[in-house]
């Protein structure tokens, strides 16, 4: 227990000195940090008026209609200066630079939009197509008795509809979601593959070769594993943390939409992803220890560790396929969710997203204890056997014999 | 203390490696464990570190079976490395501790040995920006900083300049005076022959030597005489193959058994024009290639 104690502490520092890892987290805060304060320093610039200046609109220019056209343009393209023309010289004003457009129209159900340059994002002949519509269908009312009153009434109805989801709303909850199990996925990879690089340097360097003779196996792997996990979830605090440190502070000048759906995550969803997250980070970072052990030089990691990667990789693409497809209790995801390299991210992403009853959660997580406590122990001991074999990489069925035998 | 192994087993798959391997080291004596390579030294000594269990047989301290959380060890490997990118104080603090010393005492005794070995300017340097001779006195502070009973050094002189050599040996008599157990292993015979009062050699996993130094010398056969004369080639026609010539220009003549000594000097000095003749003492080199060696040829070859 002492031994350990040193290791995690030792393993640790090495974490928190290590330039890369406090620069990626810095950056990432940072990043953060001026992503959710935009729209408060961008609103301190544009002043407290919605609408700009008069002089700084531009010019749309209107030709061949009469007063009530004119004003319903002005109130449809609030973000123009509408201005009437005549049809004759729009052409050359726009060209000129006058004018940014211009509507030339024939009737009410005709007309011809001048630009100069079109973007692709412009949408004015679709708010005037609707403008004009409008129009058109308010003369014909009128035309048939209608007073104007009662025909804009009826041009304006709208239909009223509310939504209530009584399991959970994945449209709500895809985007948190897809966010978590992301962060899940870089988190032990990236993790992952600094406890096997640790354990193949350390072999490699031949610090090992005291290493064994001084520390138990079992404490050199807990130490290891827990230190990098510890970083791991170092690291996810202080950028999700600081994220929403800075929304809350800016939640006002945030107007709703997809950030809000991402920070009103349940609590308990939290929680969640801290016990699958701990689970899965144990489970695969013990089996990129044991195989880091097994490699001979830390440029034959590559190889070795590709297998546990790709099992993880696709455990990963499943659940963003089945996030995606919207069948996330398909009965491949349900199966998936009790296979112990597959359990943390299928899991979590059925609570996130469905209704999933306590017993099944419980079960899940206990085959995952039984499964880290399982890997914890192998690994130490293909760790103790591997270590001290140099030469060419063994192939894991010997390395279990050798461990039989042992 | 009397650290012994007693007939040691212990085979990796289906290859052998010790086979009832036995020898016994003393407290305030230097034992030497020789052997060419994969003779078997490194996995002798990593079963009596604990790195790994024999499949039969005992190691005991003082008579009873070794306690390793209770002897302490000291080590270093003959393949040697710590951890490159770290700072060397840092290190060898985080080896100690894993020895079993709290922080405090860890730091004090890091300092004083980086002091002793002349290393102190060095203290926060990474490991890699250090030459090799002063990477291997970093390592030996591994091995003693715990102030260790048991102190095994696998090849400790290579690489090591002269200056170095004469430091590390002032250290390793100073630990053997403090009444530890240094078990040495090394193909250089001279440091050997000057610390270890007792040796056993090893060959494809079997004792095939073991005692006290001085008593084996003794006990070698003195039935070898070493001529050197101007007369080389006329006595070497005479004894015909009894008579070999060595590396120096001297010739090795083989007795038919040690009790002919006086007789066949007596016949030289008054034949021949003898400059000196006198019995054949082998060095702990001809005894390690004798024993050691690969058969009949090197043993002729002494």
């Amino acid at each position: 227990m002492r031994q350990f104690g040193v290791i995690y502490r030792f393993e640790l520092k090495g974490y928190m000195k290590n330039k890369i890892f406090v620069g990626v987290t810095l950056f990432l805060v940072l990043a953060l940090g001026v992503l959710l304060f935009f729209p408060r320093i961008a609103g301190l610039f544009s002043g407290d008026g919605d609408a700009p200046a008069d002089e700084d609109r531009p010019v749309m220019l209107l030709a061949g209609q009469g007063q009530d056209v004119q004003n319903a343009f002005a109130a449809a393209f609030p973000d123009y200066e509408v201005r009437p023309a005549s049809p004759d010289d729009v052409q050359e004003r726009i060209t000129a630079g006058q004018a940014e457009c211009a509507f030339v129209l024939d009737g009410l159900a005709r007309y011809t939009y001048y630009v100069n340059d079109l973007s692709l994002y412009d949408t004015n002949t679709e708010v005037a197509d609707e403008v004009l519509g409008d129009l058109c269908r308010l003369a014909a009312m009128t035309d048939s008795g209608l007073s104007p009153e009662q025909a804009a009434d009826i041009l304006s109805l709208q239909v009223e509809h509310s939504l209530q989801a009584l399991g959970t709303d994945q449209g709500e909850n895809f985007f948190y979601t897809y966010i978590m199990i992301f962060a899940l996925y870089m988190v032990i990879l990236l993790y992952g593959q600094m406890v096997s690089t640790g354990v193949a340097t350390e072999k490699s360097s031949r610090a090992m070769e005291v290493l064994v003779t001084s520390a138990r196996p079992t404490a050199m792997m807990f130490g290891k594993v827990l230190a990098a996990c510890t970083a791991g979830l170092v690291q996810l605090v202080a950028v999700f943390g600081s994220a929403l440190l800075f929304y809350r502070i800016n939640r006002a000048h945030w107007g709703g939409g997809i950030i809000d759906l991402f920070f009103d995550m349940p609590p308990a969803l939290l929680g969640y992803m801290l016990l699958f997250f701990l689970l899965g980070f144990f489970l695969y970072a013990f089996l990129f220890g044991a195989v880091g052990s097994l490699a001979n030089k830390v440029e034959d990691l590559n190889t070795s560790t590709m297998p546990v990667i790709l099992l993880f990789v696709a455990g990963f693409m499943l659940v963003v396929f089945s996030m995606s497809s919207g069948s996330i209790d398909n009965t491949l995801m349900k199966v998936c969710s009790y296979v112990p390299f597959t359990a943390p991210m299928a899991m979590f992403t059925r609570i996130a997203m469905s209704v999933v009853p306590w017993y099944e959660i419980a079960i899940s997580s206990a085959v995952l204890v039984c499964s880290v406590v399982l890997t914890g122990i192998l690994s130490a001991k293909i760790y103790r056997v591997g270590v001290l074999l140099y030469g060419t990489t063994p192939k894991l069925g010997s390395v279990l014999r050798s461990l039989r035998r042992a | 203390m009397i650290l012994s192994l007693e007939d040691i087993h212990k085979s990796f798959g289906p290859k052998k490696v010790l086979t009832g391997v036995g020898f016994q080291a003393q407290g305030g004596r230097a034992f030497g464990l020789l052997g060419r390579n994969g003779a078997g030294k490194t996995t002798a000594l990593r079963i009596l570190m604990g790195v790994f269990p024999p499949d039969s047989g005992r190691v005991l301290v003082d008579g009873a079976p070794i306690d390793h959380s209770r002897v302490t060890l000291g080590y270093l490997p003959e393949e040697r490395g710590l951890y490159p990118k770290k700072k060397i104080f840092e290190q060898l603090v985080y080896f100690a501790q894993l020895k079993g010393m709290d922080a405090g005492p860890a730091r004090a005794a890091v300092d004083h040995w980086l002091e002793r070995l002349d290393m102190a300017r060095y203290r926060d340097k990474r490991l890699d920006t250090l030459s090799k001779g002063n990477q291997q006195k970093i390592q030996l502070i591994t091995a003693l900083a715990h102030d260790p009973q048991i102190i095994i050094l696998d090849e400790p002189f290579s690489g090591l300049d002269p200056v170095n050599a004469m430091l590390l040996k002032d250290v390793v008599k100073e630990q053997i005076a403090r009444g530890k157990t240094v078990l040495f292993s090394s193909h250089q015979m001279s440091y050997i022959e000057e610390f270890c009062d007792s040796i056993a050699i090893l060959r494809d996993g079997r004792v095939v030597l073991e005692g006290d130094l001085r008593a084996i010398k003794r006990d070698y056969p003195r039935d070898r005489l070493v001529i050197r004369s101007e007369q080389a080639a006329a006595i070497a026609a005479r004894y015909g193959d009894a008579c070999a010539p060595l590396e120096s220009g001297e010739l090795l003549l083989q007795l038919p058994s040690p009790e002919a000594k006086g007789e066949i000097m007596r016949t030289l000095t008054e034949r021949y024009d003898i400059d000196e003749v006198r019995v054949f003492e082998p060095t702990l080199g001809d005894i390690f290639v004798q024993y050691a060696g690969d058969g009949e040829k090197e043993a002729s070859g002494l």
